[in-house]
């Protein structure tokens, strides 16, 4: 459900109880009429009344939304349990033995078990899970290697990864490999060293004969093995004449049958479990799909881009998205709503920004700045020149390198040099004021 | 009065037997033999559908004009995609206008809703149908040696069918809201889906004509088919048809949620490729049914089983009392019986899915449904706890269970172990800050008890031990007087010890084998367990013969921790297959049809496990509201049982003395 919706499960449980309510009523009313003695009056007002908050109550669940309700409920039960205790002593006090009916019982006991059901789901840890974002427009002109080895990185792991983690990009490839030496999960290979590997590996007997020969082509993806010439246009390289490092890992991620390590396949290790990656569900264009082989050949040398063969996109390659958006220059005049300003500067890209919807980027330090700026200026390494929250803000955005966030999850600084020192050229003064007031104010949402 | 109840009790394991067989077997052996059979008769197809269209080709004087399509999942011959004539347009790239929604709920969740209801109340006038034909089978066996019994049997038939009748027009009311809502909320997917199922979406509805058909008669017909034997076999004949009919309906149904999920008869842009089979028979067809229908006999169970327990409940007089605590131990048995299978066929339909996309299985036991994957445990457990309660608790009211009843605290510590283990996750999502805590994906040691062979190990244990307390409780009132008993004891001793043994073994031989060959141990270890099954239960129930009685079952006296148990049961069944279905469908992440059509609705993502928790208590709480309610409308023709019975009459049980 949404946030400003209702919630179903509460929602009906609000209505169950206003009948709960009622059919307690209903029955005390019976056991009185049928009884001489027993003052109708008196427990017809109790019970009636029991049925009318309840009713009440409800009436006012259905005005909140689920935030709202699950606050709300806990007085509804409340009343409920009342309601109970109260029947009870009427039971008591007019030594009625058989009491409430099975139904209700049985009702109680549903609903006890399946609402405790419901309570250990909420208890486990919650994660949401996105659709991944089709593929986006890159400015290929401010592209380092560092960056871009990194944006593979990204995909392979997502935003948010650690050493050891199990964070998985839209390239899933952590759901099966590992990367780390010694490390195994039985899956599918360990990959550290693999760039090392790619280069020898096309010189194995195994290689050059199965499960297919050099030459053959593979059924499942038209992949002709060992013939980097071949590779569809879009993928291929520059000068694809002679088989190389670089083509066998281009090779393993679009035609991952046409080598299968010892061990891991399947029908006699002629057949690969590993998805195609440049073809649904994970379906990485050719960007994507270099930044990935650009990774795998830097990851086992940090900072040293040397084994690195792939280039730097040129950003030649057709983009839908460029097309229909035109090649109008950013600018924000102060005029606009400030989630559009937000999304037009593409702070969320990089950001988690509280109160602007889909602003959940991991790259860099989330915006709470309301309790951050003022700590910021007092942190020793602070060599800026702002005096005040706001002031500091401002300040990083027009000059993001004055001070480099540390990033505790990680250990270590923000990288330098991500931010994009120019957005004095993208934003109006008076929109740069409007969006120092907002940042200045941002704070953890809940 | 014991030995006539035991004679005809021992004839369900058989009928049940035979049924599952019958409904199930042709699912497995085409499953078992589709991937020959098929590449054998798919390349023949694709060389006739080359020859014609070269022909027409020729004839018309130039080239074939028919284009053609690679398949996504079926492979030829040499394991290429299969090629097929492109005869359907491609999957559309949906948009904002190919969704519609309403202010109050997100249009994934009423869709959900709609669905779910449908499907708990056809899962359910699906199950009706098996026990009747059960029940009106084992009532026809044992009319000559014991027509009281037999008569007793026909009458829960009908009862039952009464009930069913009712939830069956129920079910058609909240079909016509499941597609009204789909066509409404998802118009762009459902112009896809019907382009693609057009024929099997008439022959449905036309199945579902048959099915009201042949359900009026064997329901109407009852009555005057009673009594001439011939018209009473020609009437449980139809109940065999009505299940026939009721499955074929239900796989046709299962084909669009299978293809959903892992599409087949296809190319990569979506287009249709001619034949129609290959979009039905897509490679989680035969497993999908083959749990649903042992879902099926589970739940229907459960729901029997709760119905009886709340008029035991109910129940003023002791005939009824009697009357509602035999229908409870039916309805557990039926139930019991499908519950223990159920885990074998999750297992085969996991299995196709880790084949069909390995990424797909590991999404689901290591990623992020793991989760829900451990919820499913614990509600397995819960139910393996359940059924073990029930029995334990029902045997105290069999005079000489005495001798039985020490071991029941020893079975629950073995449950109790066992589910610890087969709860343990492998690897979960975590945070950072967690897995720096515990020092990796894994733990040290609990790690090593969360892989399959541990879980395997863990579960056919659980299952042995249900089978075995199933033993013990129907033999509870014996006297075993065969001149074998020693040897009999001893072989049954034998055949458990050594299951037992076996299935530790084979678990801790896991761990020195690599994941690919390790997979291969879980079916020594099924079979294993199944051997417990059919050989132990084939000699216990051998042993009867011209055993004494120690006294008979006290009908009516079930204890109220037995009844909550088949309380427990039902709920937990409920929750359960609300969970699983949502696991399947949820599996395909952000797409409508995996890999074809991407959902590009606001609700394409994938729930917390907290939401999802919430959904799945509405569903299970609304549906129970709805049963009451049908079972109240079906009571309202009841014919209403005398409140008291006649002094000095005995109860049912102790008539058939």
């Amino acid at each position: 459900m949404l946030p400003e919706q209702a919630d179903i499960l509460w929602t009906f449980v609000t209505i169950i109880f206003t009948l709960f309510s009622l059919f307690v009523f209903a029955n005390v009313i019976q056991h009185c009429r049928s009884r001489e003695g027993t003052n109708t009056v008196l427990w017809g007002s109790v019970f009636g009344a029991g049925f009318i908050v309840n009713l009440m109550m409800t009436n006012h669940m259905f005005d909140l939304n689920q935030q709202e309700q699950l606050g709300f409920i806990s007085n509804q039960v409340l009343a409920v349990f009342l309601t109970l205790l109260i029947w009870g002593l009427f039971f008591k006090s007019e030594n009625i033995e058989s009491q409430s009916p099975p139904l209700i019982r049985a009702a109680f006991f549903y609903s006890t078990i399946s609402i405790l059901l419901a309570g250990y789901t909420n208890w486990l840890p919650q994660q949401r899970s996105d659709p991944p974002p089709k593929p986006q427009a890159i400015d290929a002109s401010s592209l380092t290697m560092d960056i871009y080895v990194g944006m593979g990185e990204t995909i392979v792991f997502g935003k948010e990864r650690v050493a050891g983690s199990k964070a998985i990009g839209k390239g899933q490839c952590p759901l099966c490999h590992t990367f780390d030496a010694g490390d195994n999960i039985g899956r599918c290979p360990n990959l550290f060293g693999v760039e090392e590997r790619s280069h020898t590996r096309i010189k194995e007997d195994r290689y050059l004969n199965d499960p297919i020969k050099i030459g053959e082509k593979d059924g499942a993806t038209g992949i002709i093995k060992g013939k980097p010439d071949q590779v569809p246009e879009e993928y291929r390289r520059a000068d694809a004449s002679e088989l190389t490092g670089e083509d066998y890992l281009r090779e393993s991620l679009m035609c991952p049958s046409c080598y299968v390590v010892k061990g891991y396949g399947k029908a006699g290790d002629t057949k690969s479990p590993m998805p195609v990656i440049n073809k649904p569900p994970i379906s990485l264009g050719p960007v994507e799909f270099n930044a990935v082989m650009a990774w795998l050949q830097a990851k086992d040398t940090p900072g040293d881009f040397a084994n690195v063969t792939i280039p730097l996109p040129t950003g030649e390659a057709p983009k839908k998205e460029e097309e229909e958006e035109g090649d109008a220059p950013v600018f924000v005049t102060g005029a606009e709503p400030i989630d559009e300003m937000i999304n037009t500067l593409g702070c969320p890209l990089c950001h988690t920004i509280p109160g602007i919807e889909g602003a959940v980027g991991e790259l860099g330090p989330k915006l709470h700045e309301k309790i951050n700026a003022p700590n910021r200026i007092k942190d020793p390494n602070y060599k800026g020149k702002a005096k005040t929250g706001r002031d500091y803000v401002r300040e990083s955005i027009l000059n993001p390198n004055a001070y480099i966030v540390f990033n505790e999850a990680e250990g270590e600084p923000y990288p330098e040099g991500v931010m994009p020192a120019d957005f004095a050229n993208k934003i109006s003064v008076s929109g740069l004021d409007k969006l120092v007031d907002f940042i200045s104010n941002t704070q953890p949402e809940g | 009065m014991f030995n006539s109840e035991a004679r005809s009790i021992k004839w369900l394991p058989w009928t049940l037997v035979l049924a599952v067989t019958l409904l199930i077997v042709p699912g497995l052996s085409s499953q078992a033999f589709a991937k020959e059979v098929f590449a054998e008769q798919a390349f023949a197809e694709e060389a006739f559908a080359k020859e014609v269209l070269a022909q027409e080709g020729e004839e018309e004087g130039g080239e074939p004009k028919v284009e053609w399509g690679q398949d996504v999942f079926y492979k030829d011959w040499e394991g290429n995609p299969l090629k097929g004539p492109i005869s359907g347009f491609p999957a559309p790239e949906l948009g904002e206008e190919d969704y519609n929604n309403y202010e109050f709920a997100p249009s994934r969740m009423l869709l959900w809703v709609a669905n779910q209801q449908h499907l708990y109340f056809g899962s359910f006038v699906l199950a009706v149908p098996i026990f009747c034909m059960l029940i009106e089978f084992v009532g026809i066996r044992t009319k000559e040696s014991d027509p009281v019994l037999s008569a007793k049997y026909d009458k829960l038939a009908q009862d039952l069918m009464k009930v069913s009748l009712t939830a069956y027009s129920w079910t058609a009311i909240l079909g016509g809201i499941l597609l009204f809502t789909f066509i409404t909320l998802f118009p762009g997917f459902f112009k896809y889906m019907a382009g693609i199922f057009r024929p099997v979406m008439h022959v449905y509805a036309l199945m579902f004509l048959a099915e009201s058909g042949v359900l009026y008669v064997y329901y109407y017909g009852w009555e005057k088919m009673k009594d001439d034997p011939f018209l009473k076999w020609v009437h449980c004949s139809l109940a065999v048809l009505l299940n026939l009919i009721g499955t074929i309906l239900m796989y046709l149904a299962n084909s669009w949620a299978t293809f959903m999920q892992a599409p087949g008869g296809i190319d990569e842009k979506g287009q249709f490729l001619g034949n129609i089979w290959h979009v039905i028979h897509s490679t989680l067809w035969n497993p999908v049914g083959v749990h649903r229908i042992l879902g099926n006999i589970v739940f229907g169970g459960g729901i029997v089983g709760a119905y009886a327990a709340y008029h035991y409940l109910t129940a003023k007089t002791a005939e009824e009392k009697a009357h509602y605590d035999w229908m409870c131990y039916i309805a557990m048995f039926i139930a019991i019986f499908g519950l223990i299978p159920l885990p074998f066929a999750g297992y085969w339909l996991m299995k196709e899915v880790y084949a069909f996309r390995q990424q797909m299985g590991i999404t689901l036991m290591g990623g992020i449904m793991a989760w829900l994957f451990i919820i499913q445990a614990v509600m397995i457990g819960l139910l393996f706890f359940g059924a073990n309660s029930y029995l334990h608790n029902s045997m105290s009211r069999i005079k000489g269970s005495h001798r039985y009843m020490k071991y029941a605290k020893y079975m629950v510590l073995l449950l109790i172990v066992c589910f610890t283990m087969w709860m343990t996750p492998h690897t979960i999502v975590m945070t950072p800050a967690e897995l720096k805590d515990m020092g990796g994906a894994q733990h040290p040691i609990v790690g090593h008890f969360g892989v399959m062979s541990a879980k395997n190990t863990a579960v056919n244990l659980m299952i042995t031990t249900t089978i075995l307390c199933f033993l013990l409780y129907q033999r509870a009132n014996k006297k075993i007087n065969v001149s074998w008993s020693t040897q009999g004891n001893a072989w049954i001793a034998a055949i458990f010890v050594l299951a037992a043994l076996n299935i530790i073994f084979l678990g801790v031989y896991g761990y020195a084998l690599p994941a690919n060959q390790r997979v291969g141990l879980s079916v020594p270890q099924v079979t294993t367990t199944l051997t417990t099954l059919f050989a132990g239960t084939a000699i216990n129930i051998s042993m009867f013969k011209d055993s004494d009685s120690y006294g008979d079952i006290e009908w009516g006296t079930q204890s109220k921790v037995a009844t909550y148990a088949i309380f427990l049961m039902a709920i937990s069944f409920t929750w359960l297959m609300g969970l699983m279905g949502y696991i399947r469908s949820a599996v395909r992440l952000f797409w409508h049809v995996t890999e074809v059509v991407r959902d590009n609705s606001v609700d394409a993502y994938t729930l917390t496990i907290g939401e999802a928790g919430k959904m799945l208590t509405f569903n299970a709480l609304f549906v129970w509201v709805q049963f009451v309610i049908v079972f109240w409308v079906g009571s309202l023709t009841a014919k209403k049982a005398p409140a008291k019975a006649p002094e000095g009459v005995p109860v049912p049980a102790q008539q058939q003395q």
